[in-house]
Order: C-alpha cells, then sequence, then structure tokens
C-alpha cells in the first residue's frame, strides 16, 4: 500500500516538475546573444588558426621558406575572402572590406609579433594587443606566468 | 545483503522501479512533443518543459535501475529476468552486475546511460547553443522514448513476473561471472550512449539550419568522449576474452565484437574528418553522413549484442522479435536522416576542394575511405550468415580468415597513414616537405625491416607492421621533439616546461599524437601473434614440461599437485562452483617467475563447465597455461602451454590509447570568455592602462 502511495506522489510530482513552466509561463531562453555564434569570427578564428600553425612549423623547421611564404600568400588570401564574402551577406552595418582586410592584416600582423613576444593568452588562447597584461577576453593575467608564446603545437 | 536484512525495502524498491518505467513513458512523449513544438513555434516554456523532462525522465530511470539492481539483491525469484541471471550462490558483486547481464537489464542500462548524458548535455547548455537546444532535447527525448516503448510492450519487461515464486534461480553464465565482464559492458554502453548527443545537435544542426562547423565544435569533447570509452570497453573486452575464453587469443571476428568495433571504426572516421571540415570548410555531407552512421551503429550493436540476432560465443540469444524492431527504428532513423540532409544540400557545399593528391587533407580522406572500407567489410562478413540465409537458404560463416585477409592490409595502410597524416602539409606538400619530414623516419622504418630480416623473421604482415611501427614511432617522437625544441627556444623555457606547455596549449592535436604512438604499441602486441609456440602435454605430479619462446627465452613448467573443491556433502552441493586446480611452478631461463593455478570449474546449477587459464606475464610475452584434462583419481593431467609474444604490448599500447585520449578531453585550464570573465577582465586591465 505504501508502495503505492509512494508511486502516485512521484507520478504528480514528475508531473508537477515538467508542467510547471506551462502553467507559470516561465520559458528557457531561446537564443543566446553570444558572439562566439558569428560565422564571420568562426572563419577568421580557423584561419588564423592556420596561420598559427604555420608559424609554429615555420619555426620547428618542418617548412622550408619557399613553402612558408607559398602557403602564408595561400591561408591569408582565403582569409581575406571568407572575411568578405560574409561582409557581402551580412549587407549594410558591417565595415566595408578594405576595413576588414586591414583588420585581419593587423591581427595576423599582430599574431606574428605576439608568437614572439608571447602575448597569447595561456588559458583561453586568446591573441591579445601587445603590450596587455591581462587577456581581453578571459582576464587571465598576461604577465610572466600567464601569456606564454603563442608556439601552438 | 539489502535483500537478507530488509527483504521487505527491496522488494518496495523494486516496485516503485516499476512503477517508474510506467510514468517514465509519457513523461518522455510529452518532452519529445513539446521540445520539438517549442523550438518550432518559439515557445519558451515548452523548451523549458522539454528540458525538465529530459532531468525527469533520468531520475525515473535511475529509479527503475535501482528497482531491478534491489530484485537481485533481495534475491526475488519471482521476477522472471532475475531468475534467468542470478542465484542465491552468486557473489554481490556479480548480483549487481545482473543488471546488463542479459537483454532486459541491458536495455534499461543503456536508457539509463542514455537519459544521464542527455541531462548532462542539457545542463551544460542552458545558456549556451539555445538555438540548438529544443531539437536536442526533443531528438533524445525521442530516442529515449522508443527505448520506454520497447522495454514496456516488446516482451522485454525487467519486471515481468513468472506468476510464482521460485526457490532459486538458474544462475549467471559462468563466462560472465569475471571481474573484466562486469566493467567491460557498462564502458562499451557509456560509449554507445555518449555518441546520441553529437547525433542529436547533428540532426538539430539539420532542422535550425546552422550548418557550419558550430555543431561540430560544440559537440567534439562529447565524441572523444564516446572514443574513449568504446576504445577501453573494445580493449576491455579482449582482456575478458583473453582471460576467461581460455583457448590464448584476444578476437576472434565474433559478431558481437564486430558490433562493437564498427561504430568504433566510424567514430575513428568522423573524429579525423570533422578536422577537415573545421580547418578547410570540406566534407560537410562526408560528416553528417558519418554521424547518422556510427548512431545507427550503435543502436545496431547494442540490439546486436543481446538480440540473439547472430548466434555468437556470445549467444545471448533471447528475443528475436526485438531485432526486427530495432531494425525497423534504425531504418525509419536513417529515412528522417537522409531526408534532411537531401533537404539541407545546397548548405552542406563544401568551401574548398583537394588541391593535391600530396596534402594532409587526402591523407584524411584515405584515413576516412579506409575506416569506412574495413567497417564495410566488417559488417559484411559478420552479415554474411544472414544473408546466405535470406537469399540461399544455408546459413554460411565467414570466420576469421576472411577478416584477416581483408583487414590485416588495410589495417597496416591505416598505420601508414598515422605517420604520413601529421607531418604532411596541408592543402599541397612541396618535394621538399616531403624530404625534410619523411627522410629520417622512412631510414628508421628501413632499418628496422633491414634487422628483422637479417634476424631470419620471413612473416610478411609481421615484417611490415614492426617497419611500419617503427616509421609512425618515428614521427611521432620527431614531431614532439620539435615541437619542444622550438617552443624552448622561442619562450626561453627549459626543455620539461616546454614540452608541457606545448601539449597543453593544444591537448587536441598532441593528445592525438599520443594516441597514434599507443595505436603503434598495439598494432606491434597483434603482429606478435605471428611468433606463438604452442605445446601440449600430459603430466603427473612431480613431473615437468619445457617451451622455448619465439624471442629465445626457455620456459620450464613443473606440475607440482592437483586439489579440488568438489563438494562430498550434500550440504555443499549449493555453492556456486566447484573447482579443480593445477598448482604449477614456472621457470624461464632457469630463474623462477611465479606460481600458476590453472583451473577447471564446474557450475552445478547451471550445469556448465569453464576453464580458467593461468598466464604468467612480462615485458615482452605471456606465458599462458590451459588445463585441459584434470583427473582427480590419477592426478594426471593434460595441459596446453602457449607462449604469446607481445602479447602485453596490446594492454599497455590500450593504456597509452587511453592517456592520449584523456590529454585531448581534459578541459582547458580555464573556462573560456563567460561575461563576468570578461567584465572582470576590464575592470583588471583598465587601470594598468592595457585592456586587451
Amino acid at each position: 500500500m505504501s508502495v503505492l502511495i509512494g508511486g502516485v506522489l512521484l507520478a504528480a510530482g514528475a508531473m508537477l516538475f515538467v508542467l510547471e513552466p506551462v502553467f507559470s509561463g516561465r520559458g528557457a531562453p531561446l537564443y543566446d546573444g553570444d558572439d562566439d555564434h558569428d560565422e564571420g569570427a568562426a572563419r577568421r578564428g580557423v584561419a588564423l588558426a592556420a596561420l598559427r600553425d604555420l608559424e609554429y612549423d615555420r619555426a620547428a623547421g618542418k617548412l622550408d621558406e619557399r613553402d612558408y611564404g607559398r602557403l602564408k600568400a595561400e591561408l591569408s588570401r582565403e582569409a581575406l575572402r571568407h572575411l568578405e564574402v560574409d561582409e557581402g551577406e551580412a549587407g549594410v552595418g558591417g565595415p566595408p572590406p578594405d576595413r576588414a582586410s586591414r583588420e585581419l592584416e593587423e591581427e595576423i600582423a599582430r599574431l606574428r609579433r605576439a608568437i614572439r613576444q608571447g602575448m597569447q593568452c595561456s588559458a583561453c588562447e586568446h591573441v591579445n594587443r601587445l603590450g596587455a597584461r591581462f587577456c581581453g577576453r578571459c582576464g587571465e593575467g598576461l604577465g610572466a606566468g600567464g601569456g606564454g608564446p603563442a608556439v601552438r603545437g | 545483503m539489502l535483500g537478507r536484512l530488509y527483504p521487505r525495502t527491496a522488494g518496495s524498491v523494486t516496485i516503485l522501479g516499476e512503477i517508474a518505467l510506467w510514468i517514465a513513458l509519457p513523461v518522455a512523449l510529452w518532452g519529445t512533443v513539446v521540445s520539438f513544438a517549442g523550438g518550432r513555434f518559439g515557445r519558451s516554456d515548452l523548451v523549458l518543459s522539454g528540458e525538465r523532462t529530459v532531468h525527469m525522465v533520468t531520475l525515473l530511470l535511475v529509479l527503475v535501475s535501482a528497482g531491478i539492481i534491489a530484485a537481485f539483491v533481495g534475491n526475488r525469484y519471482e521476477y522472471f529476468y532475475v531468475v534467468n541471471y542470478s542465484n542465491r550462490e552468486l557473489d554481490t558483486y556479480f548480483k549487481v552486475a545482473g543488471l546488463w547481464a542479459g537483454q532486459r537489464g541491458s536495455l534499461v542500462f543503456w536508457t539509463v546511460l542514455l537519459s544521464a548524458f542527455s541531462s548532462i548535455a542539457v545542463f551544460r547548455n542552458r545558456r549556451r547553443n539555445r538555438e540548438f537546444m529544443p531539437y536536442v532535447s526533443g531528438t533524445l527525448l525521442g530516442i529515449l522514448s522508443f527505448l520506454l516503448i520497447v522495454l514496456l510492450f516488446a516482451d522485454v519487461n525487467p519486471f515481468e513476473r513468472l506468476g510464482f515464486t521460485r526457490a532459486n534461480g538458474l544462475g549467471l553464465n559462468p563466462q560472465l561471472q569475471n571481474y573484466w565482464m562486469t566493467i567491460h559492458p557498462p564502458t562499451l554502453y557509456l560509449g554507445f550512449t555518449a555518441f546520441a548527443v553529437p547525433f542529436a545537435f547533428a540532426v538539430s544542426a539539420l532542422l535550425t539550419g546552422r550548418l557550419d562547423s558550430r555543431w561540430i565544435a560544440v559537440t567534439r569533447r562529447w565524441i572523444l568522449l564516446s572514443w574513449f570509452f568504446l576504445t577501453i570497453g573494445i580493449i576491455f573486452g579482449m582482456r575478458w576474452a583473453y582471460e576467461e575464453l581460455g583457448w590464448g587469443g584476444y578476437w576472434f571476428w565474433d559478431p558481437v565484437e564486430n558490433a562493437s568495433l564498427l561504430p568504433w571504426l566510424t567514430a575513428t572516421a568522423f573524429l579525423h574528418s570533422i578536422q577537415i571540415q573545421e580547418n578547410r570548410g570540406m566534407l560537410k555531407v562526408w560528416n553528417m553522413v558519418l554521424v547518422v552512421l556510427t548512431f545507427l551503429l550503435t543502436i545496431f550493436a547494442t540490439f546486436l549484442t543481446r538480440s540473439g540476432l547472430i548466434e555468437s560465443v556470445h549467444s545471448f540469444a533471447e528475443n528475436l522479435r526485438i531485432a526486427y524492431i530495432f531494425l525497423g527504428f534504425m531504418g525509419g532513423m536513417a529515412v528522417v536522416a537522409a531526408i534532411l540532409i537531401i533537404h539541407r544540400l545546397p548548405s552542406l557545399r563544401s568551401e574548398n576542394r583537394f588541391q593535391s593528391f600530396l596534402s594532409r587533407e587526402s591523407a584524411f580522406l584515405f584515413n576516412n575511405l579506409l575506416l569506412v572500407g574495413v567497417a564495410f567489410a566488417v559488417a559484411w562478413g559478420t552479415l554474411f550468415p544472414l544473408i546466405t540465409e535470406g537469399f540461399f537458404g544455408e546459413t554460411r560463416n565467414v570466420g576469421p580468415p576472411y577478416f584477416n585477409r581483408v583487414n590485416i592490409p588495410i589495417g597496416l595502410l591505416l598505420l601508414a597513414l598515422m605517420g604520413i597524416g601529421p607531418v604532411i602539409a596541408w592543402r599541397r606538400a612541396s618535394r621538399s616537405n616531403l624530404l625534410r619530414n619523411f627522410t629520417i623516419p622512412l631510414a628508421a622504418g628501413g632499418v628496422t625491416l633491414g634487422v628483422l630480416l637479417a634476424l631470419g623473421i620471413r612473416h610478411g604482415f609481421a615484417l611490415a607492421t614492426f617497419a611500419i611501427g617503427v616509421f609512425v614511432m618515428t614521427v611521432v617522437v620527431t614531431e614532439f621533439w620539435k615541437g619542444t625544441k622550438a617552443r624552448a627556444r622561442i619562450a626561453g623555457e627549459g626543455f620539461l616546461s616546454a614540452l608541457g606547455n606545448l601539449v597543453g596549449r593544444n591537448r587536441r592535436r598532441w593528445g592525438g599524437y599520443i594516441v597514434h604512438a599507443g595505436v603503434v604499441v598495439l598494432f606491434m602486441g597483434l603482429a606478435g601473434a605471428a611468433f606463438d609456440r604452442r605445446v601440449v602435454q600430459e603430466l603427473v605430479p612431480g613431473e615437468a614440461m619445457t617451451v622455448r619462446s619465439a624471442l629465445g627465452a626457455e620456459y620450464r613448467l613443473v606440475y607440482e599437485s592437483l586439489s579440488h573443491s568438489r563438494p562430498r556433502a550434500a550440504e555443499d552441493m549449493e555453492e556456486n562452483d566447484w573447482r579443480w586446480t593445477a598448482l604449477m611452478t614456472a621457470y624461464r631461463n632457469g630463474e623462477r617467475i611465479g606460481i600458476l593455478r590453472p583451473e577447471r570449474r564446474f557450475y552445478p546449477v547451471m550445469d556448465q563447465a569453464s576453464t580458467e587459464v593461468g598466464i604468467s606475464s612480462s615485458l615482452l610475452e605471456d606465458l599462458y597455461v590451459i588445463p585441459r584434462e584434470l583427473d582427480s583419481q590419477s592426478d594426471r593431467a593434460s595441459f596446453e602451454v602457449k607462449l604469446l609474444p607481445l602479447v602485453p604490448w596490446i594492454w599497455y599500447g590500450g593504456m597509452v590509447v587511453a592517456i592520449g585520449t584523456l590529454v585531448g578531453l581534459w578541459p582547458p585550464r580555464t573556462a573560456p570568455a563567460t561575461a563576468a570573465a570578461r567584465r572582470r577582465a576590464v575592470r583588471g586591465a583598465v587601470p594598468a592602462g592595457a585592456a586587451g
């Protein structure tokens, strides 16, 4: 008998828990405004990661200067194209292509300087501006302990 | 114990579990409907209700599992399932494992693991990836609903009663009374069920039309987690076969083994091909196909193991009807997935083309084709008996020779790709790139081949395995060496901290290399089978036998005595098993290495006999003693002694693979970019005048 009462309570509890949002009107978020979702940012991230790997491969002696130069040119061109396509799709509101390409060039240059000078965040791998002391994404310190060079294996 | 002390409590827990099973189905069905509806119509209340449903179903299924375990531990022999997989004399340990000993419990276990993973996925994404989540919950709850319907209506209800109470159960199959057997199925099931999460995200990506790499980025760790459990689950299974089946092998190409290998093969292909999508925006359709295929194969593996569709050495044949229900489910899922993929084809176009045959992309693509090729060959061989029966009316088996002939050469090609893929350049490899990276590894492989030939080894596949293995190992070690050196130079770090940081910064890549190294060791262990030695001899106590191993060591085994635990009095008859144990002292090159206790057991309740082998393991080889006949009248005994070179490497290699996977799986040191961290960053950085 007590088991049956337990069963009825269980069923009632389950119903209450599951149906409560419908009656109270409470809801779960349908969208999240996280900018990580931005497709352009994702592609830029991939392009930069590829360039970063390239820098690493060169440093490790796996690529000679000719291969390095050729691949770097190809990668940069492609990254740029992705960026422009995205800006085009986005229509009005996005920065014009020339600004976008400038941005990317800057970012790549920053990355390469960072690789030498150690501005990539050790926690989240975000490449920070030169001279930054804290990671702009996660807040990790970039000092002696925090920011290691961006040699990505 | 619980049963003896609190028999009524155990009974109540079981009944409550049964009630929970009935409540779970309508709850799961509700959740499925409201999740999809909530996503489709943008109703946040329905989405929340669906997500709560996931957690509620998990809770209910935990109660169901507890109910089954309580029935086992409490010796409730009025339940059909308990009677068939337990008896009073069984250790409590194995009674708890009764939850996954048979088809009915296994289905419950599968379902509870799936719902637990679903809960974790829903909870972790309660504020992230929101546009995916309604469909993710809906898909997972849909699968759970299907499993619950099967449990309740397909003659596999674990709570089915006999109508009377038996005095004792029929006992657990002796081969399942083994330590490895208690952990091998749960591990595999964790692997199978974890893969449902990437599948649900893939379905969600197809439904929402968000077809970039986001769904892959979100589920990457789930894929690795699933792969981790699948891998160690398969290796545990090999270990179980090796210790328990008593014939000195670890892999039989048995349908059940094959069934677990199939999703592993496609999951491995998937793990590699998603990197092409992430890096190059290619193979999007292929990845969708692989994720669906892998999920369907996990379902296939689950029901094949427990359905008796194909007779196997595991032979747990029980209920054939359920096989058809599962086949129908798989077919339905395949059709829905195919329609979705075809519908989204325009959005799944490749962003790039293959530029050259000599490139990392090609290496990955070959890896995929080979893995899927192996999967196809294994599936064909496994289903061959069914196919011949269907078309020609007679069952024919292809047997291990078929599998070995097809799969060993492909396996060796895959092994070689493990050395090529990581160092060949993306896009297009130049002559210089190839020369720079392959000269030393190829030379190392060549030298290995020469040395082995000079030593008189003529076994083709073994030679190839060792030569290619050394080639791959050299590539991996060189990668670590060059990377560490470069990092140490640029960062001014010591060698060890440079190595640690190198791996720490890109765990996925370096973890992958560690996995490759482990696979090389494992393959070499498999190749050791080419040098097995076997001697059969009859001995009386005091006599010895000698075997010389292929590696040059001489083993001597002295048969000391035979003891037996066969009960003499009637009250002892209730022992779970009777044992005849031979005592043997083993010597290697004259040095005593230990005592072996090969054993024959008889399980009176099951009326079955089993063999427990004696194993003495060293770094390089195993001494494996199978008792064939033990005569307790005369104490004469005949033994089959096997020397199995490099078998221990299979387990060492497996451990390295597991470690490598964990390296790839380990979360980053800090969780990236939460809003709070960003605010902290701004507060911390601005006063210093150097915001990032």
